[in-house]
């Protein structure tokens, strides 16, 4: 009955996780389009490129903590948005300090996520529904507030971040995004709380019965998740230069694309930050490259829908082989 | 010295006593099997000690102290650990970490110490010799494996009770045999073992006592194993032979069959599977759980894939691929032994319940179709079932579990079935329900219905079928003429169950 | 009846609540609204749940302005063209779901990308303006100076509905897959089939509505529903939640998703009259939706502790 950590072969092992996949076809893409196109390794192109890249997957691993827990976050653009527009409001009207507004702002973002989760926590009531209202009421408070009118004052220190670069071609934007990237893979990895987070994704009775309370964990997953809406709004801002209304509004197809192309599960308990990095990247890549090549941009929203389809269904094939591979372990 | 204490604890739900007046003592250092056919009170006693019910009467006590655990939390909590049967692992961690994941770590923010957790695992790996590097992924484990790190997972938390339910439900035989030789171990240590199956030869070889129940209350409490043969024990559990039948033996009408089932394998694991039941015939299929019935019956409706041998209905060969085709196609017709979740749909009304099999019968080429002419159909069965309901529009799930499974036959009665596999018809009805479900039948095959019997309760099976075939591994063991001779009857039948080969 | 109170108290409070032009165009959202809602009601009842619903009512919409500006189909024949352009979305969605096993929610976030994206597509993002001026005095026609078409066609819509789930087998079939699908299936219902129909349903009712709006603005606009459609998420799941349409499926209330649809548009109008921010309603619209899933929550759990659910 000795089982060892790893019997399978070395080639095997390297191609069992969930980042390989997409990392190959991100450097296939890279690779294959500027063969067609040399300008996409220009400068510009990469620096304009790694920003879309960096405000996108802080956007993206703010769903990927709740898709992680089980759940899904449609508030996830609202917040965001109300994050930006608080930020910049506080500054231009009250004259707040950079600093302060930037925490104030953060904090919003995680007390919007925790008021959801809390209520998913008493309730019971899917996520589907509550963060859905929760859409609803962040971009009515947002709108309320801006009167669909964006702020325009943000301060020069802001927006030399979000438009100047560090080290050549890359983005003072890429530092935050590292951070949070890190930061998310050691919560899922070595934190308690990420552990708990994926437990209850994966086997929510299993997790109850270990003594994890669902309650405190839901809180904490959609607190993180309002944290890195919050990061991702005040990166647009940066990178934008206004506090637009808007902010926010097209978050939703791309925050699940994203984890989903890199392995992620819906049903939870299944994430992979690297993965999910590389979906990011794939997507940025096709978008960009569909501009470059003047096809129509909207197409974007085509091949999102259609990678996520892809993405989906492989994931399923992957589960089920994981099934009757232990349904065949099972009984004699 | 007493470890757990159930002491005259009773249970009703509505329509039903699930308990009366049942204890069960469990010492320290010994392994107790708690026996019983289905619908005999077991998962219910389990739930009540657990804490996920509560007794209506009567208490438990651990160790001295009554207790009464509020989630399977503090169950575990207070020392007292179940092993289900579906596992309970998060597969994609590790096996160090499964079992210590109540303990990652002090606080949620605090860092999981791997290195820490996984030498800790490994003492209760090593404790049950399961060698397995505890930072193995659960996923990659075999069920054996895995239920064995749920057990580890019970002792780490100090369990000095452990329950298992259907341990070896999905072990081979020789893993069966290293679970046993840790059990030993274990009640060697000074653990209390309570141990539920329903393979009597594993009871015999590693229990010391048993409490059987039987209908709710005990056959016997805490009784000696060693004093007890395999008869007596089974003669507790399904009854005595006191239970006069008052049918004669019928005669078997010379027709064709209805269906036949010829060297039949299916994709859920049956093998070599031949059987037939002839119109008016009652053919019953008797075997203890786990022996591949229920599925047999689904395979038969098409929802598992036919592997193998041959289907005729009426004659001639079929391939059957759903319900729909069965039911529409060839006239057969299935009632679930799960009534709540597949037989009914407890938030619709009776009419909706009764006429759901008629719907596509009886819709006019528009698809139109009137209740009136729904319930002109279903009336005259319900009454003649004598359903006591207020009306037809009555939401199901209000009814009495004996009401309702009288729907839940209804509604193929009503769609005039050729053949009805009737699966488990009595467990938690009433006996006056039974007594006339059982008359029904009998009825229906005397108007030519063809009616195939599932059922582990024998003095049900004696009373009603007029051949029985006995099932067990998801083979065909024996088939045994019925001449309602009771005692006869059912010592052929366990014949047959106990007569397979030693593993 | 919450409505009616409301709308008596609205009506007394307010001067120009019940003047006929605000009853007409209160009346012709609720209409629009209601379809809407029928449309999201359709497929909550068998349990699933349908995001692409805003896509296909503009993709729709704006196939039916290609017919009648650029082909030059008559208006009665593009009609159902676009009816059944919306069921074989529909379809699309339906197919998918069955055939893959996967939820409809993801299923759905993916084509009402897809059916956003291919419509911006082909049309450019231009809108159709050039419609024959029926189309817009469809929209703006008055019945006794203050009903709308629109709102009658919902309502023969809720009617045609009601008799559908209560009187047909297909109906029915749909009721019993959300209620129970197990017990569905091994009753002898193709659940896979009733849930491709199911899905057809959505898709055709989503593209009325969308043919609805194209009447009231007059155009084929593709931003008529929001990015991707999402605008029409929230009225879609409000008026059948309220109404009383179970979120779990095999129970609808066809007259509630009307009901619901006219408290939401009353309690909108009202609050505009009374010069709350049009802004503030959206966040007020959404403690709604929260609300009435509370109510539906403790609903289901009421049910649940009588073991029907």
């Amino acid at each position: 009955m000795a089982v060892h950590a790893n019997t399978d072969g070395r080639l095997t092992r390297a191609f069992d996780n969930d980042w390989i996949g997409p990392g190959i076809v991100s450097l296939a893409a890279v690779i294959g389009i500027s063969l067609l196109q040399p300008a996409f390794l220009s400068s510009f192109n990469i620096f304009v490129l790694v920003s879309a890249i960096s405000v996108n997957m802080v956007i993206a691993l703010g769903q990927l903590v709740i898709i992680g827990i089980g759940q899904m976050n449609l508030a996830l653009g609202s917040i965001g948005g109300l994050v930006a527009i608080s930020f910049v409001g506080l500054m231009e009207r009250f004259g707040v300090p950079v600093p302060l507004a930037l925490g104030l702002a953060l904090g919003i973002g995680v007390l919007a996520g925790m008021a959801g989760g809390y209520i998913i926590a008493r309730t019971a009531i899917s996520a589907f529904i509550i963060t859905l209202a929760g859409l609803q009421i962040f971009k009515g408070i947002n709108l309320g507030i801006t009167e669909a009118q964006p702020f325009y004052g943000v301060p020069e220190s802001v927006k030399a971040f979000g438009t100047g670069s560090v080290l050549g071609p890359l983005p003072w934007l890429v530092l935050p995004m590292l951070i949070c990237s890190i930061g998310m893979w050691y919560l899922f990895n070595r934190m308690r709380i990420g552990r708990h987070i994926l437990a209850m994704g994966s086997n929510p009775h299993a997790a109850e019965m270990s003594g994890i309370d669902p309650k405190v964990t839901i809180i904490w997953a959609h607190a993180l998740s309002g944290l890195l809406a919050a990061v991702a709004g005040v990166m647009l801002v940066a990178k934008l230069q206004i506090g637009h209304p808007a902010i926010g509004d097209d978050w939703l197809i791309s925050s699940f694309a994203a984890p989903v192309i890199g392995g992620a599960v819906l049903s939870g308990g299944r994430v992979s930050v690297a993965g999910t990095f590389f979906g990011v990247v794939i997507i940025a890549i096709i978008t960009q490259g569909l501009v470059m090549f003047n096809i129509d941009p909207f197409v974007v929203q085509i091949v999102l829908g259609a990678l996520i389809l892809w993405a989906v269904a492989i994931n399923r094939l992957r589960e089920v082989r994981i099934a009757k591979l232990q349904a065949r372990g099972a009984g004699a | 010295m007493t470890a757990l204490q159930v002491s005259n604890v009773s249970k009703s739900f509505p329509g039903v006593k699930a308990l009366n007046d049942v204890s069960m003592t469990m010492s320290a250092g010994s392994v107790h099997a708690l026996l019983g056919e289905n619908g005999a009170g077991k998962s219910t006693l389990i739930k009540i000690i657990t804490g996920i019910y509560a007794p209506d009467s009567g208490s438990v006590m651990m160790n001295g102290k009554p207790v009464r655990f509020a989630n399977l939390r503090q169950a575990a909590a207070g020392g007292l650990g179940v092993v289900h049967q579906e596992r309970n692992l998060v597969t994609r961690f590790s096996v160090g970490e499964n079992i210590m994941l109540d303990r990652l770590g002090a606080s949620a923010l605090s860092r999981v110490d791997y290195t820490a957790i996984h030498s800790e695992a490994e003492k209760w790996l090593k404790l049950l010799d399961l060698e397995v590097d505890p930072r193995t992924i659960v996923s990659r484990l075999s069920v054996a494996q895995m239920q064995l790190v749920e057990i580890g997972k019970a002792l780490s938390l100090q369990s000095r009770v452990l329950l298992l339910d259907e341990p070896t439900a999905s072990l081979t035989p020789n893993e069966s045999k290293v679970l046993f030789r840790i059990l030993r171990r274990l009640r060697d240590d000074g653990v209390a073992i309570g141990f539920v199956s329903h393979k009597l030869e594993e009871v015999f070889d590693i229990c010391d006592r048993v409490t059987v129940l039987r209908d709710g209350v005990n056959a016997c409490d805490s009784a000696d194993l060693t004093t007890l043969s395999r008869a007596d024990v089974v003669q507790m559990m399904i009854g005595r032979a006191e239970r006069i039948t008052k049918r004669a033996p019928r005669a078997q009408p010379d027709v064709p069959p209805y269906l036949e089932l010829t060297d039949y394998a299916s994709g859920a694991g049956h093998r070599d599977i031949s059987l037939s039941v002839r119109p008016g015939e009652i053919v019953g299929l008797y075997g203890l759980v786990g022996a591949g019935r229920s599925e047999l019956a689904r395979a038969i409706l098409g929802l598992s894939k036919q592997l193998g041998g041959e289907v005729k209905v009426a004659g001639k060969p079929v391939h059957i691929t759903s319900v729909a085709e069965a039911l529409h196609h060839h006239g057969i017709g299935y009632v679930s032994e799960d009534r709540k979740q597949e037989g009914l749909i407890l938030l619709h009304s009776v009419l909706a319940n009764a006429g759901i099999t008629l719907w596509s019968k009886l819709a006019n080429r528009m698809g139109f179709l009137r209740d009136s002419s729904i319930n002109s159909k279903v009336a005259p069965v319900l009454q003649r079932l004598e359903l006591k309901t207020p009306s037809v529009y009555q939401t199901i799930g209000n009814l009495s579990g004996g009401n309702q499974q009288k729907v839940s036959v209804a509604k193929w009665i009503a769609a005039g079935v050729k053949l009805l596999i009737i699966d488990e018809p009595s467990v938690g009805i009433d006996i006056k329900t039974k007594a006339y479900l059982h008359d029904l039948i009998h009825e229906l095959a005397e108007q030519g219905t063809a009616v195939l019997l599932i059922t582990s309760d024998m003095p049900e099976m004696v009373d009603v079928a007029d051949r029985i075939l006995v099932m067990d591994g998801y083979r065909i063991k024996g088939e045994v003429e019925n001449d309602r001779n009771y005692d006869a009857v059912s010592k052929a039948i366990m014949g047959f169950i106990h007569n397979h080969a030693a593993a | 009846m919450l409505i009616a109170v409301t709308l008596l108290v609205f009506s007394l409070t307010l001067d120009g609540f019940t003047s006929p032009f605000s009853l007409f165009t209160i009346g012709r959202q609720v209409g629009i609204d209601t379809m809407i809602g029928l449309a999201m009601m359709a497929v909550i009842v068998t349990g699933g749940l349908d995001l692409s619903i805003g896509a296909i009512g503009v993709c729709c919409a704006m196939a039916f302005g290609w017919l009648v500006q650029i082909l030059g189909l008559p208006i009665l024949l593009a009609i159902p063209f676009a009816v059944v352009f919306g069921a074989s979305l529909g379809f699309i969605n339906g197919f998918t779901v069955v055939k893959s096993g996967v939820h409809s929610f993801i299923i759905t976030l993916a084509t009402m990308s897809i059916f956003f994206g291919v419509m911006i597509f082909l049309t450019k993002a231009n809108a159709y303006n050039g419609l024959p001026p029926e189309v817009q005095a469809f929209g703006k026609m008055k019945f006794f100076k203050t009903i709308s078409p629109l709102l009658l066609i919902s309502i023969v819509m809720c009617l045609f509905l009601a008799v559908f789930y209560k009187m047909t087998t297909l109906g029915r079939q749909m009721l019993a897959a959300g209620a129970n699908p197990r017990a569905a299936e091994l009753s002898g219902i193709r659940t896979g089939r009733v849930i491709m129909a199911c899905h057809m349903l959505t898709g055709a009712l989503a593209a009325i509505a969308g043919l609805m709006v194209t009447a009231r603005t007059g155009a084929s606009v593709p931003s008529m529903a929001g990015h991707l459609g999402q605008d029409w998420l929230l009225p879609a799941f409000l008026a059948p939640v309220l109404g009383g349409t179970l979120l779990s499926g095999g129970r609808v209330s066809v007259i509630g998703t009307l009901l619901g649809a006219g408290f939401v548009n009353v309690m909108t109008s009202g609050l505009l009259l009374m010069r709350v921010g049009e802004f503030w309603i959206l966040a007020s619209l959404g403690a709604m939706l929260l609300v009435a899933v509370l109510v539906d929550r403790a609903r289901q759990q009421f049910l649940k502790t009588k073991g029907m659910i």
